[in-house]
């Protein structure tokens, strides 16, 4: 995902690269008016790419151009307003909005300040169930929150330990990191790519809870015991200063009486809302997910009420307005992928290449999405190719494009929103930046281990998966041996280009 | 060379002696008052000042003199002041075998001062003189050797046989403070907050046993050991109103070693640094305080009021 930080690029390197994302985004133009595509697929193809491109390259500019190619669709008529309205994922962005209020108002609380103490306060903590405890942490902290809010705490606990005992924080903080990637994948909450795809595909927290936990769960131990092995050395270092400091009879922080109540009822009620949406709106005959997305507004406006002397403050400060704004010119360009038919044309070249096998395509699906996602943002990465999963209309493949996208992003250090925040709060903290290679050697390790974990999970459980609407207005998710006939074939052609 | 044929209106390169003449020497004056002999060494420089601005200039000098006496070395004090209209660095000397009193400290009276007049927008002049007279202000007893000098004119061979010459440049070396607090490694938190609060330090350098800068420790880190950031998230201070944090630190201080809180983000510069790169430290890193080595070995600290008042007022 996002790319280094570009802060005090000389006009040399500006250039260079400026140009760089010109000519890659002319020889997409050219690709793939050589595959024949129509006027409108060029246009939206190259606006793509070249937000794409400015992400990796320019990641300080990355609104300004996701503007600006918005307005090139706009003006070259292959975007409407209503196009866009619809394609933006509102719902989506709304939830994420209440969540980062509702997140927000939790700190204040000192919700998180209370589950930092419990582990600080610890006895007989070793370096070993240190480790542990901060990965699961961070895993079930990113299920229940989101994998940004989940690492900003987790670091803070990190560094906490870690500086008051004199140690490097940095093994702790990598596996930090790639516990928060792996438990995104957890939940619909967990990264703004499961809320997409959960959006998308009318999956309910519940189908999480059932077919993507469990991968999760698995994910996580696998790379556990991987990353305890890999930092045997620097785990046993911090369990020798942890009884050192034992000895002297000092603790790890200050604990002080935290009111911690408010938050922690706060925060059950907004998960359980999450989690019981599906049944709340059967009961209520709702449409389906409309709780789930209205639920963190309703919460985020009750406590907006409750502390209205801070309300402007959550709206203002809590709320990341330059990231969804991205995320909603991003869908919007994606929609234009789909409503271009780009979308259902990758689909049937893939589904041909691939003989429209499930089966074949789940690994496939899920290495693309692994390796597309350690370079690129992984939303983008999702909101390019999640039209065309939805094409091959296979359940199990939107749980390879999730799984893909998350574990994916552990294999550089700029795979994903968590990585960069963790890095950036090491480097404002230590001023030096972590180590690329140090990273791509543990974090390839663990990407594979963990892809083929999930690759293995979901191949078990893809039989299983109940072949339902995926959408209202989809197909059926179709697995070759489910129990029920799998009506779906792969499209015959795109969608009529506008 | 004769006096003052070489003055360019670039110093740079240029020996000290080249900054004034024999008539400038004020050699065995009889005076004793400080003003006095300020304002008698400016109407010394008289035909380089202009007479129209020569009661400015004393005054100025005066004022200077009673803000931070500049007694640099025993017995030897160097006034100075910046003056608009000034083109170049000038010099009048004056010697005294009574003895001037500069200050009311001991060591006060000077036998050897130096006068210096810089262009007001020469922010380095002044502190290239004092740069090019470290040889001879750190050896003991020249304030005596040049007092017993009997004329004008050998009180300027003795600058000139000297060799003292301006530096291009102001080194990091010139501006710092020799004298300055510090810590060990193997002290307590206990000692560092004694000397902040004996000192009213933010920054507290910690070294090792041979003079070698180990770390840095700030108030802020001391402060921060009590507040890490999972307790400051908190919007209700309640749990903390009594500094129920501090509790802590008060119960370890003396058996938390400064080792564990000092850290290593701090900047440093070489001796022989250009002073410029000490601004440049200060505002690319934001810190308050740059610490000067020889070798690894911390010779010095030079704080932004330092910095400020050696580069832009002294």
């Amino acid at each position: 995902m996002p790319s280094v930080r570009h802060k005090g690029l000389t006009p040399k390197q500006m250039f260079v690269r400026g140009m760089l994302v010109l000519v890659l985004s002319a020889s997409t133009a050219l690709f793939v008016r050589a595959l024949d595509y129509t006027g409108p697929q060029v246009i939206a193809c190259t606006v793509f790419a070249m937000t794409v491109l400015a992400t990796l390259l320019f990641w300080e500019f990355r609104l300004a151009v996701a503007f600006l190619g918005i307005a090139a669709l706009f003006s070259c008529d292959v975007l409407t307003l209503d196009r866009f309205v619809e394609s933006c994922e509102l719902p989506v962005i709304l939830f994420l909005v209440g969540m980062m209020i509702t997140v927000g108002v939790l700190k204040e609380l000192g919700f998180f300040s209370w589950i930092i103490q419990l582990i600080v306060g610890m006895h007989h903590m070793t370096g070993t169930a240190f480790a542990v405890t901060v990965m699961v942490l961070s895993a079930l902290l990113a299920c229940a929150v989101d994998e940004v809010t989940s690492i900003v705490f987790v670091c803070a606990l990190v560094f906490q330990v870690c500086d008051t005992l004199r140690v490097s924080a940095t093994p702790f903080l990598i596996m930090a990191v790639m516990a928060t990637n792996i438990g995104s994948a957890g939940t619909m909450i967990g990264n703004p790519v499961g809320l997409l795809i959960s959006h998308r595909a009318g999956f309910t927290f519940e189908d999480f809870l059932i077919w993507a936990f469990p991968v999760m769960l698995a994910c996580l131990l696998t790379a556990v015991g991987v990353l305890l092995v890999w930092f045997r050395r620097e785990i046993r270092e911090l369990s020798e200063r942890l009884e050192e400091r034992r000895q002297q009879k000092q603790a790890l922080g200050p604990l002080v009486r935290v009111p911690y109540r408010k938050g922690l009822v706060i925060f059950v009620v907004t998960v359980a809302a999450i989690a019981f949406h599906h049944r709340l709106e059967a009961l209520l005959d709702l449409e389906q997910n409309t709780l789930l997305m209205t639920a963190p507004l309703a919460i985020a406006g009750i406590l907006m009420v409750w502390r209205h002397e801070r309300a402007k403050h959550y709206i203002e400060v809590e709320v990341d307005w330059w990231e969804l704004l991205f995320f909603m010119m991003l869908f919007a360009k994606a929609g234009a992928l789909e409503h271009t038919g780009v979308a259902s044309r990758v689909a049937r070249d893939f589904g041909t290449a691939f003989h429209g096998s499930p089966a074949l395509l789940l690994p496939v699906i899920l290495g693309i999405s692994a390796i597309g996602s350690a370079f690129v943002d992984n939303v983008v990465f999702v909101a390019a190719f999640m039209p065309v999963v939805r094409e091959l209309q296979a359940t199990p493949l939107w749980w390879a494009l999730l799984f893909g996208a998350c574990l994916g992003g552990n294999v550089t250090m700029i795979g994903s929103a968590a990585n960069v925040i963790a890095i950036g709060v090491f480097e404002k903290r230590h001023r030096r930046s972590l180590d690329f290679w140090q990273w791509l050697k543990v974090g390839t390790v663990v990407g594979v281990v963990t892809c083929v974990v999930a690759w293995g999970g979901l191949t078990l459980m893809a039989k299983h998966m109940p072949v339902r609407p995926l959408h209202p207005h989809d197909g059926w998710g179709a697995w070759p041996d489910s129990h029920e006939a799998a009506p779906a074939a792969l499209p015959d052609g795109p969608e009529e280009p506008r | 060379m004769s006096q003052g044929d070489s003055m360019a209106d670039s110093t740079n390169g240029a020996s000290f002696s080249s900054l004034f003449t024999s008539y400038q020497v004020l050699c065995h004056t009889p005076i004793v008052d400080r003003d006095e002999l300020i304002c008698e060494m400016v109407r010394a420089l008289g035909p380089a000042l202009g007479q129209g601005q020569l009661d400015q200039v004393v005054k100025l000098a005066i004022e200077r003199e009673d803000e931070m006496p500049s007694v640099l070395a025993p017995g030897i004090a160097l006034p100075h002041a910046r003056i608009r209209g000034l083109q170049r660095l000038v010099v009048a000397v004056s010697t005294s075998q009574k003895g001037v009193r500069f200050s009311d400290d001991v060591g006060g009276v000077v036998k050897l001062i130096i006068l210096v007049l810089t262009p007001h927008d020469s922010p380095a002049a002044y502190l290239q003189a004092v740069s090019s007279l470290a040889g001879i202000l750190q050896v003991p007893g020249t304030a005596d050797k040049v007092a017993d000098l009997d004329s004008g004119e050998k009180v300027w061979h003795f600058f000139d046989r000297g060799g003292l010459i301006l530096p291009d440049y102001v080194c990091a070396g010139d501006i710092m403070r020799r004298q300055f607090v510090s810590v060990h490694s193997d002290d307590t938190c206990e000692a560092a907050i004694d000397l902040f609060v004996r000192h009213q330090l933010a920054d507290l350098p910690v070294v090792d046993t041979d003079g070698r800068l180990a770390g840095l420790v700030t108030a802020d880190a001391l402060l921060k050991v009590c507040l890490p950031d999972y307790i400051l998230w908190m919007q209700d201070l309640s749990p903390i109103i009594n500094f129920e944090p501090f509790a802590e630190l008060l119960r370890n201080e003396g058996k938390t070693w400064l080792a564990d809180i000092m850290s290593d983000d701090y900047v440093t510069v070489s001796e022989d640094s250009p002073a410029i790169e000490v601004a440049k430290g200060m505002c690319k890193r934001g810190v308050r305080q740059v610490l000067v080595l020889r070798g690894e070995e911390l010779v010095g600290v030079i704080a932004i009021e330092d910095f400020i008042t050696k580069v832009l007022r002294e």
